[in-house]
Formats: C-alpha cells, sequence, structure tokens
C-alpha cells in the first residue's frame, strides 16, 4: 500500500495543526484514486472529510469531548476497499466506536443513520408519487404488480401503491422466519438469494392475503355473512340474494389476493326465483310480474338482477386499491351439473332444477353478450364445463351447440372440457381434482371448492441458462429449485395456519374456502424461452414435447413427493401480466438469451404467424398440459369471428386433442370518440368513422381496455398475432 | 401442378374449417394480385400422394379441402376432386377458380364448393358488395346457390 503525504484539504472541524496529526493515519489507506460505491449505485471519490464530520457530529451530539487522537483511533479500525459500499463504511464507524467504548456515540450514530435512511425513504416516495401522478395509466404506474384491473389512476390507487414495498418487506421476513425455523439459515438466505437474482419470483407479495379461492356459498345460504365478520343472516328471497350475493363478494375478495369464483352462483340464484315465481317460472317469463308502472316482465325482472350485481361488481372496490374484484362464474352442460350438484339439497329440502338452470345459464350469457356492446365489462370471468365422449363430441348436444353459438355471437368466455367429471376449472384458469362430489349438510357440495393458496414461480428461462452455462444437467439444478420451492410453500403454509389459528381466517373457519382442498402453487415462467435457448421449434414437434414433459414432469414428481394429507401443490403456467415483463427485462440485464419483451404464458409464441389454429389446439393437447395440474389457458387469437358450425368443429378439434381449457379472442372494438363498442376487429368505428379507437382484448385471463394495460404489455399486445382466419 | 404452401382458413369457405391448398402457375395474372408469389411455376408436386399425406396429418380436424387457383390445369383439379371424394369422402371439396366460368369438360358437382371470378380491383373482392366473384355451394340434389351474401354479413 502506498503511504499518502499530500495535503489534507482544510475543513470545518479540524484546524491546520491537526491535519498533521491526520496525515499519520491517512497512510493507511489509498485515498487518492479509491472509489465508493453510492446508494444508487453510482461512483464516487472517497472523501475522509465526510467521515470525520459524521463521527465528531455524533460525539457533540452526546457532548462527548471530540478528541483528534480518539477519532484517529477510531479511524485506524476501518478497513476500506476499492468500492466499498456507503452502508459498509458505516457499518465499520459503528463497530469501530463500540470497540473504542463509546456506546452513547455509537447509539447516536445509528439513530442518526436510520433518521437519514427514512429520509431517503420517504424521499423515494415523494418521487415515486410525482412519477406516478405523470404515468400514462395505472398499470404503467405501478412499481410492484402492475395490474390492468385498474382503469383510472387516482388517490385511490396511489394510496393502494405506496405502502407496496413495506408489504413485500414484510412478507419476506414472515417467510425468511418461518425458514429459518423449518430448514436453518442457510436455507432462508438462499431462498432471498434466489428471489433477488430472479430465478423464482413469489407471486402477489405486495398482500397479506391467501391467494385464490373458488368457494361454496353453502354456509352464506345457510348462515348469512356473520360467520365472516358481516351482519347480515341468510337470504331469504330474491331480492336478499342479489343483494346480498354483492356484499358477500366483495367481503370475501378483500380477504383473497386473487380472484374469487361463485361456481354456484346462477344455480342459488335460479332457487330463488323458483322460491319466488314457481320452479316452470322460464316457461312464463314474458309475463307481467310487477305492478309497478314500468309493468315489467319476469324476464325484465330477473335482467335488472342480472345488471345491478354485474354492474356492481365491476366497480373500483375501495378494500382492493381501487381494484373490481376478479369475479368468476361458471356454466355447466347438464352432465357436469348432475355429477357436482346431483346430491345438493337447499335448505328447504328441495333439489336444484336442472331445467330452470339451463334456462337462467343462456338468458345470463345472452345478457351479458348484449351488455357488453354497451359497456365494457370485464366481470364475471365466464367458463363453460362441458363433458365429451371419447371422439370428441359434446355429451349434452344442446350445449355443445350452445357453446358454439355464443361464441359465434361473438361472446368471450372459456370453456373447460373434460371426457371426465373428475376435473372442473372454474377460477380463471385454476383447475381442479374433484376428489369428493358429496354434499354435506354444513359446506354444500364438495367439487366447488378449490384455490391456491400461495404461488412461487420459478423462472425456467433462467435456471436453465444458468444450468447449461456452468455445465450442469438443467434436470438436475432444476430439481434443486423446485425442492426448494416446495420447502418455501410449506414454510408459507405454515404461516399460514399460525394465521388460521389465531382467528385471521374466517373464510376458511366458516367454510367458504376448504383448506384441505387449497393447493400450493407452483408457477412456472419462460418455457418456451427456455426452450429456444436450447434451439427448439417452438411447434408441435417430439423434441419440444420432450423437453415440455421433462420439466413438468419434473415438478410433478415433486409435487406428489411433497403431498401429505395436509398439503397437496399443483404446477400452473401463470398468466404473468407483470412478471413476464419483469423477467425478459431483468434477464436480458444480466446477459441472458431473451428473445422477445415480454415471456410467454403459452406453449406457443404469441407473435407466430406461421402456426396453424390446429398446431396451437395441439401445443395445447394433452401430451402437453398433462402434468400442469394446475392449468393452463389456451387463448385463441383470432383476428374474425367464426361462424357456429366452425366453432362446433373447432370445440371437437381441441377436444380430440385434450386441451382442455380454452377461450378464443377476438379484440373487439371501442370508439374513442363516439363511444360505440363493436364485437369486431376493426380498423375504424363503423358508426361515426372515426380511426380514433381502442380495443378490448384479454390481457391475461380477462378482458380490458388495452389503454389500460401496462405500457410493456400494451407493446405485447401490439405483437401478438390475430390469425386471419 | 405444384402447391407451394397450404394454410387453415375460416372466412374462404363459409362453415368449413378448410385446408387450403395454394396452387402455383397461375394462368390469371390479376392485375393488384394478393398471391403474386403464385404467378410462376414452383413448388411441390400436388398429387393423389399429397392429397394422402394432408388428410394423414389433418384427419377429421378440418372438414374441407380447398383447392386454390390450379387454373392452368382444371383437369388435374377436378381429378383430384374426385379423388378427394371416392377415397376420403368425409371431406368436402372446394375450388377457388379465377375463371369467370366453369371451363368446359369439367363436371362441377365435382365440388361442394366453387368460387368463381378473377379479381378486379374496382370492383373489390368477396368481402365487398361490388364484387364480381362468386360463390356457389352444391345443394343435395346437386344444383348451386350463390352463397356470396354470406361474405357481406355483420
Amino acid at each position: 500500500m502506498e503511504t499518502k503525504t499530500e495535503k489534507f484539504p482544510e475543513t470545518e472541524n479540524f484546524g491546520r495543526k491537526k491535519r498533521d496529526t491526520i496525515t499519520k493515519i491517512i497512510f493507511i489507506m489509498e485515498i487518492k484514486n479509491f472509489t465508493i460505491t453510492k446508494r444508487d449505485g453510482s461512483k464516487d471519490r472517497f472523501s475522509l472529510d465526510k467521515i470525520m464530520n459524521a463521527i465528531v457530529k455524533a460525539f457533540e451530539s452526546v457532548n462527548e469531548p471530540a478528541e483528534l487522537g480518539t477519532i484517529s483511533k477510531i479511524i485506524s479500525h476501518l478497513d476500506i476497499q476499492e468500492d466499498i459500499k456507503v452502508e459498509d463504511i458505516q457499518n465499520q464507524v459503528e463497530e469501530a466506536l463500540m470497540r473504542e467504548g463509546f456506546y452513547k456515540v455509537a447509539k447516536s450514530f445509528m439513530l442518526y443513520r436510520q433518521a437519514h435512511s427514512e429520509d431517503r425513504e420517504t424521499l423515494a416516495k415523494l418521487q415515486f408519487l410525482s412519477e406516478y401522478c405523470d404515468s400514462v395509466n395505472a398499470a404503467t404506474g405501478s412499481k410492484y404488480d402492475a395490474n390492468a384491473n385498474v382503469e383510472h389512476k387516482n388517490i385511490a390507487t396511489l394510496i393502494g401503491e405506496l405502502p407496496k414495498s413495506n408489504f413485500i418487506r414484510l412478507n419476506r421476513r414472515l417467510l425468511t422466519d418461518r425458514i429459518k425455523k423449518m430448514y436453518g439459515k442457510q436455507m432462508a438466505d438462499h431462498y432471498i438469494d434466489m428471489l433477488t437474482h430472479h430465478f423464482i419470483y413469489k407471486n402477489d407479495e405486495t398482500s397479506l392475503a391467501n391467494y385464490c379461492a373458488s368457494i361454496t356459498m353453502y354456509p352464506w345460504l345457510i348462515g348469512g355473512t356473520i360467520s365472516i365478520g358481516g351482519n347480515s343472516t341468510a337470504p331469504t328471497n330474491l331480492k336478499s340474494f342479489c343483494g346480498g350475493f354483492v356484499n358477500m363478494v366483495f367481503m370475501v375478495s378483500s380477504m383473497l389476493s386473487g380472484a374469487c369464483a361463485t361456481p354456484e352462483f346462477l344455480m342459488y340464484m335460479n332457487y330463488f326465483i323458483g322460491k319466488e315465481y314457481g320452479r316452470d317460472y322460464y316457461k312464463r317469463v314474458n309475463e307481467q310480474a310487477d305492478l309497478s308502472l314500468k309493468k315489467r316482465t319476469l324476464d325484465k325482472v330477473i335482467t335488472d338482477y342480472f345488471e345491478q350485481i354485474v354492474y356492481t361488481l365491476n366497480q373500483p372496490t375501495g378494500a382492493r386499491n381501487y381494484q373490481a374484484v376478479f369475479w368468476n362464474v361458471a356454466y355447466y352442460d347438464k352432465y357436469y351439473f348432475e355429477s357436482i350438484f346431483g346430491d345438493f339439497y337447499f335448505p328447504d329440502g328441495t333439489k336444484p332444477d336442472w331445467e330452470g338452470l339451463s334456462w337462467l345459464q343462456k338468458r345470463f350469457m345472452k345478457w351479458f353478450n348484449q351488455e357488453r356492446t354497451k359497456t365494457l365489462l370485464t366481470f364475471p370471468v365466464e367458463t363453460m364445463a362441458l363433458l365429451t365422449t371419447k371422439d370428441g363430441e359434446p355429451m349434452d348436444a344442446e350445449w355443445g351447440e350452445f357453446t358454439a353459438e355464443m361464441y359465434s355471437e361473438g361472446h368471450s368466455f372459456f370453456t373447460y372440457m373434460s371426457d371426465n367429471a373428475d376435473s372442473l376449472s372454474s377460477c380463471c384458469r385454476l383447475r381442479n381434482e374433484i376428489t369428493d362430489n358429496g354434499f354435506s349438510y354444513t359446506l354444500g357440495a364438495g367439487g366447488v371448492s378449490t384455490g391456491s393458496k400461495s404461488v412461487l414461480t420459478i423462472n425456467l428461462n433462467r435456471c436453465i441458462q444458468y444450468a447449461v452455462n456452468h455445465k450442469m444437467p438443467y434436470l438436475q439444478y432444476l430439481g434443486e429449485v423446485i425442492d426448494l420451492c416446495h420447502k418455501v410453500q410449506l414454510a408459507y403454509n405454515e404461516n399460514l395456519k399460525e394465521l388460521q389459528s389465531h382467528g385471521m381466517l374466517p373464510l376458511f373457519d366458516a367454510g367458504y374456502i376448504n383448506i384441505g382442498r387449497q393447493y400450493l402453487t407452483i408457477g412456472i415462467n419462460g418455457l418456451v424461452e427456455a426452450a429456444e435457448f436450447m434451439g427448439l421449434q417452438i411447434t408441435p414437434n417430439d423434441d419440444y414435447l420432450h423437453f415440455v414433459q421433462g420439466i413438468l414432469g419434473l415438478i410433478e414428481k415433486y409435487n406428489k413427493q411433497y403431498r401429505t394429507k395436509d398439503v397437496m401443490f399443483n404446477c400452473e403456467m401463470i398468466p404473468a401480466e407483470n412478471v413476464g415483463v419483469k423477467h425478459a427485462k431483468w434477464d436480458r440485464e444480466d446477459g441472458y438469451f431473451v428473445p422477445r419483451d415480454c415471456y410467454n404464458s403459452y406453449f406457443y409464441v404469441v407473435e407466430d404467424d406461421s402456426l396453424t389454429i390446429l398446431d396451437k389446439f395441439k401445443l395445447h393437447g394433452a401430451p402437453y398440459i398433462e402434468h400442469l395440474t394446475g392449468g393452463s389457458a389456451l387463448h385463441m387469437n383470432l383476428e374474425e369471428h367464426l361462424s357456429k358450425q366452425q366453432y362446433q368443429q373447432l370445440l371437437k378439434v381441441a377436444a380430440k386433442e385434450g386441451c382442455n381449457y380454452f377461450t378464443f379472442n377476438i379484440p373487439n372494438t371501442v370508439c374513442n370518440d363516439c363511444g360505440h363498442i363493436d364485437k369486431r376487429y376493426l380498423k375504424e368505428c363503423p358508426h361515426c368513422h372515426s380511426k380514433n379507437i381502442d380495443y378490448m382484448t384479454r390481457i391475461i385471463g380477462y378482458l380490458k381496455r388495452v389503454s389500460n394495460f401496462s405500457q410493456p404489455r400494451q407493446e405485447e399486445a401490439a405483437r401478438r398475432f390475430y390469425a386471419t382466419a | 401442378m405444384k402447391y407451394v404452401n397450404t394454410g387453415i382458413v375460416f372466412q374462404e369457405i363459409p362453415d368449413e374449417v378448410t385446408l387450403a391448398i395454394n396452387i402455383s402457375n397461375c394462368p390469371c395474372r390479376c392485375p393488384g394480385c394478393h398471391s403474386h408469389y403464385l404467378w410462376e411455376d414452383i413448388g411441390i408436386p400436388l398429387n393423389t400422394d399429397a392429397v394422402d399425406a394432408f388428410v394423414d396429418q389433418f384427419g377429421s380436424d378440418i372438414t374441407c379441402i380447398a383447392f386454390m387457383g390450379g387454373d392452368a390445369e382444371p383437369k388435374g383439379v377436378e381429378q383430384l376432386a374426385q379423388y378427394i371424394h371416392e377415397e376420403h369422402a368425409a371431406f368436402k371439396v372446394a375450388w377457388y377458380s379465377g375463371r369467370i366460368r366453369m371451363p368446359a369438360g369439367i363436371d362441377k358437382t365435382d365440388f361442394d364448393y366453387i368460387k368463381l371470378g378473377p379479381f378486379i380491383r374496382h370492383l373489390g373482392p368477396l368481402k365487398t358488395k361490388t364484387t364480381n366473384q362468386r360463390l356457389f355451394r352444391k345443394r343435395p340434389d346437386n344444383t348451386f346457390e350463390d352463397i356470396t351474401a354470406r361474405f357481406w354479413e355483420k
């Protein structure tokens, strides 16, 4: 080390006399070309002055004399190296002060640091606040989990954004504390390391609540909302059902971070309509049913209730940072209905009536499709459950045909098809094995209750590239990552159990959600990109299939291995509305191969125009999705609507390929000038001929105006290939 | 007769899921043609073996096989249509011809759908109401109906 004798500049606290003494201690350090790393990562020239000033100030603040010899001694303890971080220098100062016995001074120094770090945090928040106010929309302004389910940015959405970083810190702390207890500090550190280096991603870290659930409304039907902290008693008539339903969904959603599915909604509504107007009400819907001057027909009474419920639930919600609730509903064909509700009894001892429900389901779909030409309504996300024969024909021909008819009329919804009623998708995409179709007088229908407690996602593209670059077999490396994910999820589960034991999770206690039917979910992202890195073609071919099966099969192996009678795991190709963009950005910054700006949420490449519609069904067919026990959804992006006959044929193709969950996605056109909404994908408004138009399409699982998407997602949407059918 | 590529299409033949086979060496030379690449005599031989391979590949995923072009060899197109009807009876057969009328000696009942008419720019494609092109569908009694209006529906 070079000895320093150069002149030290005059400072506020040290006069010329003292300077000579200082030069004595400086010889231990290289000053001239020393650089330090500032908090924002930038480099600066090292300045001994600043350190000395801070130490002197700390002495003065507790009225201790700042003797030059003392200061020198403290500084001589410091081990300053090239590019040292400011925090590390400060840590060393604290230790040095204590080593010399200046505990009061050290405390003052720490408090001073803390006050500054709080100031910096506030400053950062202030900066975020002004950037958020200037951002083009709420999703783009969001720093942590951009979400297009917020239509307008305003004071309410800003209030929701500000504490997000604190939630992330809190959640990480809760989880790592638990991991330490269960598996030791090394595992906890490893988790944080994998998380901060973006090998894995913890979904919904900005919320404390468990993720999503498909609920049974039976406890509400029997006892109202009292058991979950509300004050309403059980619904007794159509009016109290419809009003109470909305409140109940708001309450349930405020205790979930993700979606809330109510697969029994129409079945219960049918029951209450029947109680009021007779079980065969659907035969008399054109009769007058009200004595008001409006002389409404029964059909109008029913659709007015649809309107009340759907419009209310599409409102921004105060308790959810101004997001609407992620409400999902399900429709059934006759066979699914019988399988799921065959043993069901209402409180009055009657059984659900298929004929009435069948009418009501159709009425709701037709009404909702029409209503969407008046207003951009996102919720409910709908799933049609169809049972098919082994050769792909819908068992319930009437509902198979109706499904095709609704698609051809431009309605956008998901279809779940299975040749066995042993599984169901009811919550966006979440698929569950129906293990218990039984009916219980306390819990209602068993088949509808499912959900995911927590999602932990593996960034496959980074993991596989890391393994290959380090000459490791990638499946072996992935195995280690997957194992870590399972341990972390078990730790999460313990925290959830603790919350429950303190009465913090009434949805579970009251039976809306059956904790035994909730999954811990391993998410995947970057699968297609990893395959491209391995040089594979993203088409239906054996090499790609082998790659997919190898990875997903491995995850399933661990899912089974970690399954106990209390915990179940599943694997889901996550929608990645926000993280698909982040992974691409992070991986690119760290020098990985990144073929596009937003990782795919499908087995095909969204911008690829060479794949046929049939290829896409194949790529989401049984061999590919076999191990995706938690589900994936094929989004068949089309430029134009097809005819009913063509959709019928495609339903057959889907069934034959074993593609069990899909939707057709044809962007709807919204005119920014006259407000006209058209079900077609147009370049100009057919009403006022304006070219100032916007589109409504599925960002991921739900329909939104493209202008509500975050900036990077808007760019992804623009690259999407909509097949010229 | 050769073809350049194929596609799964939905708009060309209403209500069908169609395998469209794009045939080269097109003699029509319509000004404003969207498929200039089909003017040259290029591509892969289109014969009964090729048809069998398509049927193997797509099976019951498709409902109709359409010959797009082939006006240089109408007889060849007709023979393939007959072959499909005999050997793979589940599929309907369509022909997109650029000619103004069916060529002499071709039995139109060998096809389930026939599109006639060259592309004339100022009259527009099938989607515009002023189009000169016509799409016909065979009825069960082997007569043909003009279903061009299907392209004009909303």
